[in-house]
């Protein structure tokens, strides 16, 4: 009789618990799960629309074969922006970290500043940026004033690299503008550093350089993993994302191709970043104890 | 009288170096990040980075400003001659400010208070209850936040035209109902990490009442949740605001136009105007800036007042344990 009323009060739990999921969960399969599978059907077929009802053939790997191998889509637009991003991801997180440093030091008006680097988040509507974007908005003028596109000429060539990196630097400040929450998140990170920490250091005799690959960095090391995460989450809306334009209600299957091989490539790159940080942060372990 | 003048000399030798100990401890610090010197170095970076880095808005509120006459006076750079609103004036009417700014807060505000319930739920179950394969669905949850909209909206809109929504701006709303749309993943985690740092003791007491867990939450949990929820309600409200996406890809060329879609379009007419020869470009830019600038102005004063809930958001809601 005892065992049972446990049993139920135990089960009654998991019932509290699975209705508080519920709607999140019903979203889920609403929102997410089924539209994700039915484009992975979709990108398998060629699917035309009638009058009265939608007709799938099924048409195998031939739209990912043409993406592949004959669409300009991919390797002009595609490559050459995820190219953008790689550049773009660590320029955000080094930028949010160097400024989240800073406005961690017992500064006075440093709130000002906080407020200042946050405040793109506030305007960062993609039109808007757009057209900052479009009117060469952006750029570093000092760049321009040595002529440093030159150098990148000179350097790069013909290298696929040399017009993603023009881009990015064409409009410099408007990737930095997407660093808001990253700085926010490393200031937040650079508290939970205990003070004893540093002093220690110190009377150790540890220059402020030597603490700063010592201590804060290893410190930092999740919140940078959690950076790089969430910047790329945040460039799949940058409003040069070529994706954006590239995928509409056209051909639903050419698309979904398209959209499934764009997936792919993210899930790639997060999971090379994870990979790169689990090695990086295993050899500073062994670095440390060595 | 030598030995006398000997000490003298003694002490006044170490007054110096003493007194210029504490001017080399004012300038240069005990410590390097506690001197004069470190901190006017600091200032300067931070100066020159946030000139830098708020560059384009100070150029869209001086050009938004100029006269003709200044837009063509290559002297006039920064200061124009005097404030002429006619370019505002101009944006405001293509914009269809008035009824796009409804639009616009009606979305983002429903979103913003949809996120703020729905989310609210499944963090609360992610963290405190006996949700059966909690492991999984948090994974759900991170992979929500993974998956691009891209690669779903298809067939999204799909659905929405079978059920005939199409161009709806419920199309936009229906979504945030159940903690998904603009980011509503991420709101689910900051739900979560939130209820994580509060007491255990307070479910135990409620279990011992034998309180339901629905009234429970509602009457205890989720009015204790003021920081997670301001945090949520904010950046709901902003990215929703700012979110172009959905928008262009539900609505299309509808009537009820949010104000972040109807600038894209206002950009795309000017375009076209200018290539027709209708227009100079040097006059199509100020009132393009004047439309950015109406579009960012409700969130730009949200921000004024709530800035301070924005900035330490992070470490209110304990985001980062």
């Amino acid at each position: 009789m005892a065992g049972k009323r446990i049993l139920s009060a135990r089960t009654s739990r998991k019932l509290e618990g699975t209705l508080f999921m519920a709607p999140w969960l019903i979203g889920f399969i609403a929102f997410l799960g089924f539209p994700l599978l039915f484009s992975l059907y979709m990108s398998f077929h060629q699917v035309k629309i009638l009058p009265k009802r939608i007709v799938y053939d099924f048409v195998g790997l031939k739209y990912y074969q043409e993406i592949l191998f004959n669409s300009s889509a991919l390797y002009d637009q595609l490559i050459p922006y995820f190219q953008e991003v790689v550049i773009m991801v660590p320029v955000i997180v080094i930028f949010a970290l160097m400024i989240a440093i800073m406005l961690n030091q017992k500064l006075p008006g440093r709130f000002v500043f906080r407020a200042i680097f946050f405040l793109p988040v506030i305007f960062s509507t993609g039109a808007v940026l757009m057209s900052f974007m479009n009117q060469g908005e952006g750029n570093l003028s000092f760049l321009e004033r040595y002529n440093v596109g030159g150098y990148i000429d000179m350097f790069l060539g013909d290298n696929s690299w040399a017009k993603p990196v023009k881009q990015v630097m064409n409009h410099f400040v408007l990737v930095l503008w997407y660093s808001g929450v990253q700085i926010l998140l490393f200031i937040a990170g650079l508290q939970t550093i205990s003070s004893s920490a540093y002093e220690s250091a110190r009377i150790d005799g540890a220059t402020p350089w030597e603490v700063f690959w010592k201590i804060t960095l290893p410190a930092m090391s999740p919140f940078i993993l959690l950076n790089l995460i969430y910047t790329v989450v945040d460039m799949f809306t940058f409003p040069s994302n070529p994706v954006i334009t590239l995928i509409s209600t056209g051909n639903y299957g050419y698309n979904s191709a398209m959209a499934w091989i764009y997936f792919l490539i993210i899930l790639a790159f997060l999971g090379f970043v994870i990979l790169l940080y689990g090695r990086i942060n295993r050899k500073y372990a062994k670095s440390d104890r060595g | 009288m030598l030995k006398a003048n000997l000490a003298t000399r003694v002490k006044q030798k170490w007054t110096t170096k003493r007194r210029l100990s504490k001017i080399r401890y004012m300038v240069l610090g005990r410590e390097i990040n506690q001197g004069l010197i470190f901190k006017l170095a600091l200032y300067s970076v931070l100066i020159i980075t946030s000139y830098i880095y708020m560059n384009p808005i100070i150029k869209m509120l001086v050009k938004m400003v100029m006269s003709i006459k200044d837009l063509i006076d290559p002297t006039v750079m920064w200061i124009p001659s005097s404030i002429y609103l006619g370019h505002v004036a101009e944006a405001w009417k293509l914009l269809d400010y008035p009824k796009s700014l409804a639009v616009s807060l009606f979305i983002a505000v429903t979103a913003a208070v949809l996120h703020c319930i729905a989310c609210g739920l499944a963090g609360y179950a992610l963290a405190r209850l006996d949700v059966p394969f909690k492991k999984t669905a948090f994974f759900l949850v991170i992979s929500a936040f993974i998956i691009p909209p891209q690669v779903i909206i298809l067939p999204t809109i799909m659905a929405y035209t079978e059920l005939g929504l199409n161009g709806h701006l419920l199309t936009l709303i229906l979504p945030s109902v159940f903690g998904f749309g603009v980011k509503g993943a991420l709101f689910v985690i900051i739900f979560r990490q939130f209820f994580l740092t509060q007491p255990k003791a307070l479910e135990e007491a409620a279990r011992i009442d034998g309180a339901n867990a629905l009234k429970f939450y509602a009457r205890v949990m989720f009015p204790l949740a003021k920081p997670a929820i301001l945090v949520v309600f904010l950046f709901s409200f902003v990215w929703t605001w700012n979110d172009t996406y959905y928008p262009r890809m539900f609505l299309g060329a509808s009537d009820n136009m949010p104000l972040a879609l109807k600038i894209s379009y206002i950009d795309r007419n000017l375009t076209a105007f200018i290539q027709e020869g209708g227009f100079p470009e040097f006059l199509a830019e100020p009132i393009k800036m004047g439309a950015s600038f109406l579009v960012i102005l409700p969130p730009l004063l949200i921000y004024l007042f709530a800035q301070r809930y924005f900035v330490e958001s992070v470490e209110r809601t304990g985001l980062v344990e």
